[in-house]
């Protein structure tokens, strides 16, 4: 008899509250995800190549656990108080009839087990599947081809979901359970209107919410100061600003809503009734308003930031060489071509490559000084007679610590861009072309220059004078992207030579023979050919190489690491917040349902009810989300100043606006969510309206 | 003079053959303009169902409910809304007034429903308010009235539409006697003065002393009927007693 109450029982919540079984399968779900992250083929991948970074994110993957946990608890929480907040009348009629409490507590305790473990058998296989699903997807939009995608099953991961679920759970019953129990038997099966009367005066809730505007104020016009992220007491502040600022203006808002009645301007159907419901549950929810307007603040910064940051260190798709070595052991760089060539080719692997090419680069040797080697007033003086910007200022204040450039081969540069399927360059002996790596400039800065360029303007180079032609060149000369220059010069071969007097490094630049791998995709390739150079033992030879494949696995691990972690907190945070307003408010109307009946019989139609139920749901979760929206628009900002290194701070601009048109979309999945709180309310209502119905 | 209300052979059955309740069994009554008439009968014997079909709560199983020529079956639900607003007002037995919502704020509830005019309401709220003496208590919320502030309030909301016929469920039934009895002092000026016409329900035969017209159920069906005419109060209820004892426990029911 026992068993089956609880058999039954169980049934029924799940029925009954589809929001509350949604809510657990979510925590399994998000849960799983962190935890097999390990196991995602782009962390798999990574590993190979960057075993160290990898390995101490995963060492950061109990912390992000630990986040999860709490936040997942907040939600297990709220769905469990209106769980048993909805049954508290059937709770006390059992105490009634002589049911222990004990007796109580252990039935509820089987329920909750039974409903936990019924959520683990459906939330686990919809994680594992969701965690290959995303495995796959990242690795297709990371342009990864991937080797060979295995199916994981990663069962400490399952072990650790079901652990951390049954503790949350359980910890939540425990916590609502001994509440309940100790309330007395008539406070349970006392109809509750809600009302509280513990009321504060009016003014007192003015005084909070006006000091919460000039919080947040405050913590805004903080977040526009460039240098916030630097100073730690600063941003101490900031925070504590926009935290306090936020739950101030939500204990507050209560008295703001008031104000329409008190003038009578609420002059439509219902408005009256419909207010005052608004600000009962802003009155008795601000705290929980407030912290899901946080969390949801939290949620959008992290996914202006994660794109952002996926967007700024996407790998480039137009790379050119496929390997770069580099032999650290030659006397003379003269040598370091041919030995490279007789090992590849003793070792049967010169076939690999259908190009092979030195990038010869050096620094000027003629001279001992290593200051103003290089003068260039004459493109100074062309770039001031240009009109006045702030790119025109950057420009000249980097061309002038220029003084010391790099020098580039022009034979080898002319290699590299043949391999590309690019005109070559033609200098003349006095001649010179600029070579700066476009991370150094923005696409402004960089029509400048060649504006100034296109004057052929003459510059001193070691007491020499060199005219300094064509457009500004920036083809990646090896095969890392982190190796950048950002400013050198392209010289003829013998201008090169006597410059640098023969003293320069060599990077030997390969280019993979596609048919060698065919029917593979070129990170097979690239992934094969890796495993025959490490088994000839190069760097026992002294020879060292970068592929393409580590390259960017660099790329990718600050993608992954940045944009992964950062969109996945997000959803967590924007589930749960979102969860939280919702089952919040359909707990409030279920305990005022009084309310609706008695309009019923005043002769409220559903229609009527409905649409102030809406209302009342737009005002609820759209406060929160509409401060969020503001909060996370400076928030992003915040964020972009201090992750995006100095050389992607160019296009900051650009990314604030992809973080706009995420906002954008995320407020659009909001009013997705309030949706269907509106149609599980209105689905609420109309049990109100059962006896009309009949008629 | 025409009956407002006219009442021919309601029936309404609960649940199915052959668990079937019978709740009201050809019940026919009227009532006429002006009237102040009670219905009582134990606990079970279907006053509330009555009460309930009338005000378009509950759905007839069978016969008809005429409302001023209307018949209530053949209302739209658009109508039926606006039945149960304008043309009843229906004061509750625990008040149910909205307790996030002041006194004057619950009075005017239904005549935002209503749209009426807001200068006509106010006026109404005003005359109201001053007979039922509620005026000190119209800016407080529900909580922070006494029980008979409540149900005058309650009254107030009720009235205030100006329905054609005011139903009353046990409006005494959560009050202290005093309180009870000032109640129905209201009800019953507000009958004489205002020719307001209302049917109560109650099993309190102190709260039907005030009728000019008690009808009496049992077990469904019409049991008996008692007319006040020019009668002291006292006396009619002496006359309810007997009759609610033979309810209770007349000869004819003794196994």
């Amino acid at each position: 008899m026992f068993s089956d109450l609880i058999l039954r029982n169980s049934n029924r919540s799940r029925r009954e509250n589809g929001l509350f079984f949604g809510s657990l399968l979510i925590s399994i779900v998000a849960f799983y995800m962190i935890l097999s992250l390990s196991r995602q083929d782009v962390m798999v991948f990574l590993a190979q190549m960057e075993s160290d970074a990898v390995n101490r994110l995963l060492t950061m993957i109990p912390v992000f656990c630990g986040i999860t946990l709490s936040i997942l608890f907040f939600l297990i929480y709220f769905a469990c108080q209106y769980q048993l907040e909805r049954r508290k009348k059937e709770f006390g009629v059992y105490l009634m009839m002589g049911m222990h409490k004990s007796r109580l507590f252990t039935m509820l305790l089987a329920e909750h087990l039974l409903t936990g473990i019924l959520a683990l058998l459906l939330g686990l296989p919809v994680a594992v599947l969701l965690a290959e699903l995303i495995s796959l997807v990242t690795a297709r939009l990371v342009g990864m081809q991937i080797i060979g995608h295995q199916f994981t099953f990663s069962l400490p991961a399952i072990g650790f979901t079901i652990a951390g679920f049954l503790a949350i759970k359980l910890g939540a019953f425990w916590i609502l359970s001994s509440k309940i129990s100790r309330q007395e038997i008539d406070t349970l099966l006392a109809h509750s209107s809600g009302y509280e009367k513990k009321q504060k005066p009016a003014w007192f809730y003015g005084i909070c919410t006006a000091s919460g505007v000039m919080m947040l104020a405050a913590a805004y016009a903080m977040s526009l100061q460039r240098r916030i992220w630097y100073e730690t007491g600063m941003l101490l502040l900031l925070f504590l600003l926009g935290l306090s600022g936020t739950m101030l203006l939500f204990y507050g808002i209560r008295a703001v809503i008031t104000l329409p009645v008190k003038a009578e301007k609420a002059k439509r159907k219902f408005s009256v009734f419909t207010l005052r419901q608004i600000q009962e549950n802003v009155r008795q929810q601000s705290a929980s308003m407030a912290i899901s307007s946080l969390l949801i603040t939290a949620a959008l910064c992290c996914f202006g930031a994660g794109i952002g940051i996926a967007a700024s260190n996407r790998p480039g798709g137009d790379h050119v060489p496929d390997y770069t070595f580099t032999y650290d052991c030659a006397e003379n760089p003269h040598d370091v071509f041919p030995r490279l060539q007789t090992v590849l080719r003793e070792n049967d692997l010169d076939s690999q490559f259908s190009q092979l090419f030195a990038m010869r680069i050096g620094y000027v040797r003629t001279t001992d000084n290593s200051h103003s080697v290089l003068q260039m007033d004459s493109v100074l003086e062309s770039l001031r007679s240009l009109g006045q910007s702030a790119d025109r200022d950057i420009l000249l204040h980097n061309l002038r610590s220029e003084d010391y450039p790099h020098l580039i081969c022009l034979s080898d540069y002319n290699n590299l861009l043949q391999a590309a399927g690019k005109p070559v360059l033609t200098l003349a002996e006095m001649e010179a072309a600029v070579y700066q790596d476009c991370d150094f400039t923005n696409i402004s800065r960089t029509a400048l220059l060649n504006k100034s360029l296109s004057t052929r303007p003459q510059v001193i180079l070691d007491g020499n004078p060199v005219t300094l032609t064509e457009e500004i060149q920036s083809a990646d000369l090896v095969t890392d992207r982190a190796i950048t220059l950002s400013f050198a010069l392209i010289l003829p071969d013998e201008q090169f030579l006597h410059y640098t007097g023969g003293n320069y490094e060599v990077y030997i630049n390969g280019i993979i023979r596609r048919e060698t791998g065919s029917g593979n995709s070129l990170m097979t390739t690239i992934s094969e050919l890796n495993t025959r150079l490490d088994g000839i033992g190069l760097q026992d030879m002294g020879i060292k190489y970068e592929s393409y494949l580590q390259n960017m696995g660099r790329q990718l691990f600050y993608m992954v690491a940045g944009s992964y972690i950062t969109i996945y907190l997000a959803i967590i945070f924007l589930v749960v917040a979102n969860t939280v307003m919702g089952v919040q408010f359909l707990m409030n109307q279920q305990k005022t349902g009084r309310r609706y009946q008695t309009l019923v019989c005043l002769g409220a139609t559903y229609q009527n009810l409905c649409a102030s139920a809406r209302r009342q749901i737009n005002w609820f979760m759209g406060l929160p989300v509409f401060v969020a929206s503001v909060s996370s628009f400076f928030g992003v900002k915040v964020l972009f100043t201090a992750w995006l290194s100095s050389r992607v701070q160019g296009t900051r601009e650009e990314m604030l606006w992809i973080s706009a048109a995420m906002i954008v979309v995320l407020c659009v999945v909001e009013y997705i969510y309030m949706t269907a709180i509106k149609r599980s309310s209105d689905r609420y209502l109309l049990t109100w309206m059962q006896p009309q119905r009949e008629e | 003079m025409e009956p407002i209300l006219y009442i021919e052979n309601l029936s309404k059955t609960y649940g199915q053959a052959p668990s079937q309740t019978r709740a009201l069994e050809r019940i026919t009554f009227q009532v006429m303009p002006g009237e102040f008439l009670g219905i009582m009968g134990s606990s079970g014997s279907g006053k509330s169902t009555l009460l309930n079909c009338i005000a378009a709560i509950t759905k007839p199983t069978g016969g008809s409910i005429v409302m001023e020529g209307k018949k209530l079956q053949s209302l739209s639900s658009k109508a039926l809304a606006a039945y149960r607003g304008q043309t009843v007002g229906y004061l509750f037995q625990n008040f149910e007034l909205l307790d996030n919502l002041t006194g004057r704020e619950n009075i005017l509830l239904p005549a935002s429903l209503h749209s009426l005019v807001e200068k006509e309401s106010l006026l109404r709220l005003q005359q109201l308010a001053y007979y039922l003496e509620i005026t000190d208590v119209l800016d407080r919320f529900p909580p922070q009235m006494s029980g008979g502030q409540r149900q005058r309030v309650a009254a107030a909301r009720a009235m205030i539409l100006r329905p054609r016929l005011l139903l009353a469920d046990e409006p005494t039934g959560a009050l202290d006697s005093k309180n009870a009895k000032n109640i129905m002092e209201k009800l019953s000026g507000l009958n004489q003065d205002e020719q307001a016409t209302i049917l109560m329900v109650t099993h309190d035969s102190n709260a039907a002393s005030f009728c000019k017209r008690i009808l009496f159920i049992q077990d469904g069906v019409m049991f008996h009927e008692l007319r006040r005419g020019d009668e002291k109060r006292q006396d009619f209820y002496q006359r309810i007693l007997k009759v609610m004892a033979q309810l209770g426990g007349g000869s004819c029911h003794v196994l």
